[in-house]
């Protein structure tokens, strides 16, 4: 029997092998970390926890072509970063109280409107965070991905193109392009600090 | 001096430090402080962080998926189910062909050599590839050709000069051997086989005489035709011929196919 001690890939071997309680030590020693970048990238708790078990899901179904020599722990976080975008991807279109704003002619995505109050309430009031949150908000799912990876989860531009689906290079200018936006959004935070 | 762009900042600072534009930064206050701005709006954008998970969180996403999980052993054995029926599919549909090509074969085989006892004459000595249906068809062509002069020979043998009724057919049937026996004569030169080659000479010139004999067949010239066959003992030479050679012929319509050399 499999105890949590066993390494990823003796595990696979195991869950390909018929075992599938096997997948269970997968799963409870990757759920911390999907969890954590399925929050960032969708914002909402409960989206968090639907993104980590379908990620998981989505994993053991593709689980045949993992590549032996590959790290799982970055695959399925690969996996949970494209059914966070699905998840988000999904919610946009089903949430008629935002409404587009304008269009990202590079990404062909819409964005979503600042549902921000004006600066001066909300430093007033102390929700500096909810106007990041909202500045961050207003990104591309692109972008906001790109960003979150690197800005939070510290990833390389090599592994937000992996988990995105694009070219490095790409994944790099998508960074570039949040960064100016966030600071753009964020500028009058700037001149009250 | 060339500035560093704001890309090139910004990815200065997510490399840590580690990207080149370090030394371009230390000697130039403009890009300095475009730096140090950039920097200090990034490390001022605090998100709020996830929530924390107990450590029994694992195990509930494993208890909430686990029971939707197919166990692959399950599933591979339906593959392996599926794959089994696939390949008896292919190998059945492989045995169809082959058993039909193999059943074509045989008709086709069956048909040339028909086809080329009634129109074509023995292949050239060169083609030695088609040597066994050049050799059967000279067999079956020979050993009906002994039959019939066997047949001849013994009606010659008993022939009466008075009847005419019996004469007729005798001189059609030499006719029709000797046409015959021209081509085994030819047949049997690439045979090392002196005894055939001289009973075949013999006939050829008994058949020529009984055959195209000026005024018909007389009492004194069948007389002499049958003594000439005493003499040669032409007949029991046939026979003995007919006997050594194997009746190869096919059960159906060998007879009537030599006839019609």
């Amino acid at each position: 029997m499999f105890r949590m001690g066993t390494n990823d890939h003796e595990a696979i071997r195991a869950v390909l092998g018929g075992d599938r309680e096997a997948y269970g030590i997968l799963v409870k020693r990757h759920s911390q970390s999907l969890f954590r970048v399925a929050f960032r990238i969708t914002r909402n708790e409960s989206d968090a926890e639907d993104v980590v078990q379908e990620a998981f899901l989505r994993g053991y179904r593709k689980l045949e072509g993992f590549e032996s020599r590959s790290n799982f722990g970055t695959w399925i976080y690969r996996i949970a970063v494209r059914c966070a975008l699905d998840k988000i991807s999904g919610r946009r279109w089903d949430d008629s109280s935002r409404v587009a704003e304008e269009n990202d002619p590079e990404q062909e995505q819409v964005q979503v409107a600042d549902e921000a109050a004006g600066p001066d309430r909300l430093l007033l009031s102390g929700e500096i965070g909810a106007l990041q949150e909202a500045a961050l908000h207003s990104l591309t799912d692109t972008e906001r991905t790109a960003f979150v990876l690197r800005h939070m989860e510290d990833c390389t531009s090599e592994e937000i193109g992996a988990a995105l689906g694009i070219p490095p290079n790409a994944a790099k200018q998508a960074v570039f392009r949040a960064v100016r936006k966030l600071r753009s959004r964020l500028a009058p935070l700037r001149m009250k600090r | 001096m060339n500035h560093l762009s704001k890309e090139e900042l910004i990815e200065q600072y997510y490399s840590k430090g580690t990207g080149g534009a370090g030394q371009h930064l230390e000697a130039c206050a403009q890009c300095a402080e475009a730096y140090a701005e950039l920097r200090s709006d990034l490390e001022a954008m605090k998100f709020s962080e996830p929530p924390a998970r107990d450590a029994a969180y694992g195990e509930r996403v494993w208890q909430s998926i686990s029971g939707s999980l197919p166990a692959y052993e399950r599933r591979k054995r339906n593959w392996l189910g599926i794959g089994m029926m696939r390949g008896l599919s292919y190998a059945a549909a492989s045995a169809l062909m082959v058993s039909a090509a193999f059943y074509a074969g045989r008709l086709w085989e069956h048909k040339q050599p028909r086809t080329a006892q009634v129109s074509t004459p023995p292949p050239a000595p060169a083609q030695e590839h088609t040597a066994p249906p050049t050799e059967r068809i000279v067999v079956v062509i020979l050993s009906d050709h002994l039959d019939r002069s066997e047949r001849l020979l013994v009606q010659l043998k008993h022939a009466d000069a008075g009847s005419e009724e019996m004469l007729s057919p005798l001189r059609d049937e030499a006719r029709s051997l000797l046409a015959a026996n021209h081509i085994c004569q030819q047949n049997m030169k690439q045979e090392d086989d002196p005894a055939l080659a001289t009973a075949l000479d013999r006939l050829d010139h008994l058949l020529a005489q009984l055959a195209n004999r000026q005024g018909g067949l007389d009492a004194a010239a069948l007389s002499q035709l049958q003594d000439e066959m005493k003499s040669d003992s032409l007949l029991f030479e046939v026979r003995v011929l007919r006997s050594r050679i194997p009746d190869r012929r096919p059960a159906t319509n060998d007879r009537s196919e030599g006839g019609t050399i």
